[in-house]
């Protein structure tokens, strides 16, 4: 269950004529993690934001399947019902609507979207509880805005304990590691690995390498000017970090 | 004397009527004063967004003081958003206060009675004036000193609709030195086209606080045109909430006066607008002593072709050093056809004060719906969520959780009508 097959895929702004994403392929199977690296400008955040459905892009070629079903044609609520989860860059803070409430109110969509009985009132507790404590979020935070008035690494947890709550089968992590000190970092990376599972992929995009020390991928891939340019396993996350990006494309960081 | 640019049937019905009506001397006047002016008009400053003129298209005469049968005015009265919450409930119908279908206050402190007469104010607001001239009938409410009425007042204000006329209410509150009372004032109608013109007096001691919360939900086609004056003593506290969610035209008017050092003043409210539905609050602030605090927050949802607007006035008086006033109002604009106006308007004659205003208009953020999609919430869901969310901050200004439960459980049934509607369309989301 699972495998997101991404072929040819083309993508322009949608309101301009600014190619950002020039023929990228790649497969994704359940059970691996994949390490998208690449320089500032190179397509990182939008194939993400693609994959999940945003707007302001338009797909001019490819396609892009989930289990061998058309994922673009799909709504960003049933991708997320399908099990597709972006961990954003920038987490969006939300005021008025409270992290437990949006967080049940999700969690109740997607079932009743997968034909599941939605979830009780306490077992929701229990479950969103449990989750919280070994991400180390207060009781507390639950009860606030979503993300309103979090510190970075507050809101990049929260994002993590989004994702284990809602237990996506394909994880997508945008930059999960910027704006993240040492321990903020460990904690976010303790909390990924431990949802690494046979049944669920991972997608992580970063700049740099570090973060792959924690989270360690199964493949590697360069992304420059909205290709893959070069795939790898994790040898090649430590090539990158030495030589940098200058190998790769005039975009060089 | 202005001669009226020409008299509008509504103009005509209210001359016509008041000529011919014995009343008080103080009731005379206001008639006379009124009948110079007219009504007001779209070339008067504070009613350029609202010209009564034009928008009361046809003679809606003065009622006379009627009882409304027993059974209609009880099933309206049941629609109150509070009911199930303990409270003394006053009852008037149609504009006529019915004692014998309230249930008064048990508190010692607080008595209510009959109002015989308006007491006159001094002032050229024409609906004051006709509130005065033309007034059907009301209640007064005296809160002893010290005594802090812990039970809500609820006044429910029903019109039956039965009767294209116009009805004046009139409220008089005077809450004594270091006396506390929570006032509910809901206004209801479901059928009929009506004019209501109540009016809320209020004075407060030194060291008294009043939280007022207006609920209004008249009839579809009803003009909702109300007055509220509020003196604050020495050390008062006012929270004042209203919200607005009926009539067809509503002007809330409302004119705060510290009359005492050291007070704090919060006026706040929140519209829910749909169809061609049109609001203007105007309020006026007036910072006559040194040492007050005012804040006015506005939060306004407008859809489809409604229109809201915000007009806020502070004044700060030569004396009234250490004034510290501010305003603000957001519109959530849903629809490309609804409007938000806002003037904001200073007048500082002092030096030593903080003083400011803002305001915003515009849709939800697009990022915040993709945001609550990419976790698996339907668009319309995404919607509805977010525009709660806007209107819950408005409502923490309300204290009391019950009364507030009472208001969000309100602005609910309103986004339950709206998402109804975008589902017969068959779109599942927005227009």
């Amino acid at each position: 269950m699972g495998i997101l097959e991404i072929k040819d895929l083309h993508v322009k702004l949608a309101d301009e004529d600014k190619v950002i994403l020039d023929g990228l392929s790649l497969i994704v199977r359940p059970g691996e993690v994949h390490a998208i690296m690449g320089p500032n400008g190179s397509g990182k955040s939008t194939l993400s934001y693609v994959l999940a459905g945003r707007e302001g892009y338009e797909v001019t070629g490819g396609e892009v399947l989930l289990d061998g079903e058309d994922l673009l044609a799909m709504e960003p609520n049933e991708r997320a019902a399908r099990g597709v989860f972006l961990a954003f860059q920038y987490p969006i803070e939300i005021p008025g609507v409270a992290t437990m409430q949006f967080l049940k109110v999700a969690l109740n969509a997607q079932r009743k979207a997968r034909g599941e009985p939605e979830m009780s009132t306490p077992e929701f507790m229990r479950l969103i509880r449990d989750r919280a404590q070994r991400l180390g979020i207060s009781p507390e935070m639950l009860k606030r805005p979503v993300n309103v008035g979090f510190s970075g690494g507050e809101k990049k947890r929260a994002e993590i304990l989004q994702m284990a709550v809602l237990e996506p089968s394909m994880c997508i992590m945008d930059e999960t590691d910027s704006g993240l000190d040492i321990d903020a970092l460990r904690i976010v990376a303790d909390g990924v690995n431990g949802l690494r599972s046979p049944d669920r992929a991972m997608i992580v995009i970063t700049h740099y390498q570090r973060l792959l020390e924690y989270i360690v991928p199964d493949r590697v891939h360069v992304l420059s000017q909205g290709r893959i340019v070069k795939s790898g396993d994790k040898s090649l996350a430590l090539e990158l970090e030495e030589r940098g990006y200058a190998d790769y494309g005039r975009d060089a960081a | 004397m202005n001669i009226p640019i020409r008299n509008t049937t509504a103009e005509a019905a209210y001359f016509q009527a008041g000529q011919a009506m014995v009343v008080s001397p103080a009731r005379r006047a206001a008639f006379d004063r009124f009948m110079a002016g007219g009504l007001p008009h779209r070339r008067m400053e504070d009613w350029r967004w609202t010209d009564l003129k034009q928008l009361l298209a046809r003679p809606f005469p003065p009622a006379a003081p009627v009882l409304t049968e027993a059974r209609t005015v009880e099933r309206l009265v049941a629609l109150s958003p509070f009911e199930g919450v303990p409270r003394a409930r006053l009852v008037i119908a149609d504009g006529v206060y019915r004692p014998e279908l309230s249930e008064l206050p048990v508190t010692a402190g607080v008595s209510v009675s009959l109002l015989s007469d308006p007491t006159p104010i001094d002032a050229d607001d024409p609906l004051l004036l006709l509130n005065t001239a033309f007034f059907t009938g009301g209640l007064k409410i005296e809160v002893a000193a010290g005594e802090n009425v812990t039970l809500p007042v609820e006044i429910v204000s029903v019109n039956s609709g039965e009767r294209a006329e116009s009805f004046a209410p009139r409220i008089e509150v005077e809450i004594g030195d270091g006396a506390a009372l929570t006032l509910v004032e809901t206004h209801l109608g479901i059928d009929g086209s009506y004019v209501a013109l109540p009016l809320t007096l209020a004075m407060l001691g030194a060291g008294a606080r009043l939280d007022r919360i207006k609920v209004q939900e008249d009839a579809a086609r009803a003009y909702h045109l109300a007055n509220a004056h509020i003196d604050l003593g020495a050390e008062a506290t006012l929270r004042d909430f209203t919200f607005t969610i009926g009539a067809a035209v509503t002007r809330n008017q409302g004119f705060v006066t510290f009359s005492g050092e050291g007070s704090d003043a919060r006026v706040t409210g929140s519209y829910l607008l749909h169809d061609r539905q049109h609001c203007d609050t105007r309020l006026v602030i007036d910072h006559a002593v040194p040492r007050c605090t005012s804040r006015e927050i506005f939060k306004c949802v407008v859809d489809e072709e409604a229109r809201g607007i915000f007009q806020g006035k502070v004044i700060v008086r030569p004396d009234a050093q250490k004034t510290d006033g501010k305003q603000s109002s957001h519109a959530l604009l849903l629809s490309p056809t609804a409007e938000f106006d806002a003037k904001p308007e200073l007048e500082i004659f002092a030096d030593d004060v903080i003083c400011g205003h803002g305001a915003t208009a515009g849709d939800l953020e697009e990022d915040h719906v993709f945001y609550l999609r990419s976790r698996g919430i339907p668009e319309d869901r995404a919607r509805s969520m977010l525009i709660t969310a806007f209107i819950a901050e408005a409502f923490d200004d309300v204290t009391d959780e019950r009364l507030r439960d009472g208001l969000a459980a309100r602005a609910e049934g309103w986004l339950d009508r709206r998402r109804g509607i975008a589902d017969a369309a068959g779109n599942g989301g927005d227009a």
